[in-house]
């Protein structure tokens, strides 16, 4: 096992990467170890509490077995679990805690690069949301989407609304770093302020600071928008510039136009500056480096671009989809196609699309076709999918210019709580002549009283 | 003084929280249009565009968690997620995202078209998947 030496601040403590690592999945699988036992002992007691309390949770097993392109047999054994309970007062305020992660144990060969165990704690919070002004605190790890943030963080939120139509949010902690092989930011903070007229606009105006060691490390600020000057259309984006490069990293506009009920249009426009997005991400297919094959930071790249859906019938709906990319440096590109499809919610749907990613560089060229089927008998559901990629340069594809995926999958409703379901994957791709894989699910629902609040908070 | 004044501008706010849960049960994805005449409207999961545009909605948070649980977002969002999505979600095969088939072979070609739309859902930083070939 490589270790990277990783420094951690506030002293000349150097530890290993792996051992790090290490501290970490243990910590996340006690977390996770932790919720099932604790899910299950306040399950009993519901019955007398569930006129002030409701308990949402959701457990989903999964094995997957498959070979690797080393022949190497993997069985990974996966616990996805989410819980949250809620406390209502009787001035309409809520209490509730909100806790979900994974969890990975292979049974076989290992699965991943490092370790045979694996756990991660996706969001871990305790919310108060107020009667009034949509007032929400939340404390804990949690995903932070506000203006120019999309930001994982252990620390404080809070947001609350204002007089005059005004409403502010802020929030600051650590970012979460789920492999540390990089040093990366220490803090994160941030807040953004909107104004609104509920039936024409929101404009919000927002920064994000981030420091490393006491440095500055990221310094963001943005504008975003949602405008509706007429009823059925509307302009929805945002733009973002960063500080410490000075430059703009992004603007991203969309415009909608619904002219009838059944017909709905759009048109979108974006463009990033690669030099000032991609600063301080560590992502390592996204460095500026060449020689890792990253990316190159003189590229700035205009997408234009639009569609639209039509219902033709009752359930029977074509859209169409064109993007224009207008590149600086890299040579210009169109991906465009259309969609047929046919639903019925909750019995049965299907759908076929067929898309073109066209270049002047044929290694960045393909056709896509998909077909899908869904049919609900019962208690059991099926679906089908089928996925066709013809590559028009095979070089950089193994010399396969002709990919195909096929999965058929199943679910059983034993009960409202509990279902079980299976899925088979063939495929043949640059990897694999022929690739056999299978998924095995079990899930169990623990809501309370999902009836009668409405929406089930589940997959939805 | 900053928390006097915030008490006191929120104090004239005075609006209504949206609800914990959305009053009426909803199966598939909505089309808010359909009893919304107001800003909710804007939030028609079916329109052709959400997903385009979702990242601004979110900016109100509180709307979405009325019918998602936070796991929602995790399923996307959550920088390591393994599970392959058409397994986790093949009972909606209509979901355009999260990436079908065998797309470690299409990334190549979808990475290098635009590399940004990658950083949305897979996060700024790295992480073991990338790794495994990036290194």
């Amino acid at each position: 096992m490589t270790s990277v030496n990783y420094y951690e601040k506030g002293g000349d403590v150097l530890i290993s990467h792996h051992e790090k690592k290490s501290r970490r999945i243990w910590a996340n699988l006690l977390v996770m170890a932790g919720m099932v036992p604790a899910a299950w002992a306040v399950l009993p007691a519901q019955p007398l509490m569930a006129a002030d309390y409701a308990i949402s949770g959701e457990s989903n097993t999964y094995l997957r077995m498959k070979t690797t392109v080393n022949k190497r047999d993997i069985y990974p054994l996966y616990e996805y679990l989410r819980f949250s309970v809620a406390s209502t007062e009787q001035d309409g305020s809520t209490t509730s805690l909100h806790i979900g992660g994974w969890g990975r144990v292979d049974l076989a060969d290992k699965s991943s690069r490092d370790d045979n165990t694996e756990a991660d704690l996706q969001f871990g919070y305790l919310s108060f949301q107020g009667a009034k002004n949509n007032l929400v605190v939340n404390a804990g790890r949690q995903f932070v989407v506000e203006g120019v943030a999309a930001q994982r963080l252990d620390g404080l939120y809070a947001r609350s609304d204002f007089a005059a139509g005004f409403a502010a949010s802020a929030y600051a902690g650590t970012p979460v770093v789920t492999e540390p092989t990089l040093r990366a930011d220490d803090f994160v903070g941030g807040a953004r302020v909107t104004h609104s007229d509920k039936k024409y606009y929101t404009v919000g105006l927002s920064f994000l600071t981030s420091l490393a060691g006491g440095d500055r490390y990221r310094e963001e600020e943005g504008i975003d928008i949602w405008l509706s000057p007429v009823k059925l259309f509307d302009v929805t984006g945002s733009s973002s510039y960063n500080s410490v490069t000075d430059g703009w990293m992004e603007h991203a506009y969309t415009a909608s136009f619904a002219p009838i009920e059944n017909l709905r249009l759009y048109a979108e426009l974006s463009s990033t500056n690669y030099s000032d997005y991609f600063y301080r991400v560590t992502t390592s297919a996204l460095v500026f480096d060449p020689l890792v094959n990253g990316i190159d930071p003189n590229e700035e790249l205009l997408a234009l671009g639009g569609g639209g859906s039509y219902t033709m019938l009752k359930n029977i709906a074509v859209a169409a989809d064109y993007r224009h990319y207008d590149y600086d440096v890299a040579r210009d590109g169109n991906y465009y196609g259309g969609k047929v499809s046919y639903w019925v919610p909750d019995s049965q749907g299907a759908g076929l699309s067929v898309h073109r990613m066209d270049n002047g560089d044929s290694r960045l060229e393909y056709m896509e076709y998909r077909l899908y089927a869904m049919k609900k008998l019962g208690r059991t559901q099926l679906t089908l999918d089928f996925i066709d990629v013809n590559y028009d340069d095979d070089a950089r594809m193994n010399g396969v210019d002709h990919a195909i995926a096929l999965v058929a999958a199943g679910t059983y409703e034993i009960n409202k709580d509990l279902r079980v379901g299976a899925s088979l994957d063939y495929s043949h791709n640059p990897f694999f002549d022929h690739e056999l894989k299978g998924l095995a699910k079990l899930t169990y629902l623990f809501d309370v009283n999902r009836s009668a609040e409405g929406g089930t908070k589940s997959e939805n | 003084m900053v928390p006097l004044m915030a008490w006191i501008l929120g104090a004239c706010a005075n609006t209504a929280s949206v609800a914990r849960i959305h009053p009426e049960a909803v199966q598939g994805l909505p089309n808010c249009t359909e009893c919304h005449t107001d800003s909710w409207g804007a939030l028609n999961h079916q329109a052709p565009d959400f997903m385009i545009k979702h990242k601004v909605y979110a900016g109100s948070k509180f709307a979405c968690a009325t019918c998602h649980e936070e796991s929602f977002c995790a399923d996307c969002h959550a920088h390591k997620e393994e599970i392959k999505p058409n397994d986790k979600y093949f009972n909606s095969p209509e979901r355009s995202l999260p990436h079908r088939g065998d797309y470690l072979s299409q990334h190549k070609i979808d990475g290098r078209i635009n590399p940004a739309s990658c950083v949305k859902c897979h996060g700024r930083q790295n992480n073991e998947r990338c790794i495994t070939c990036h290194r």
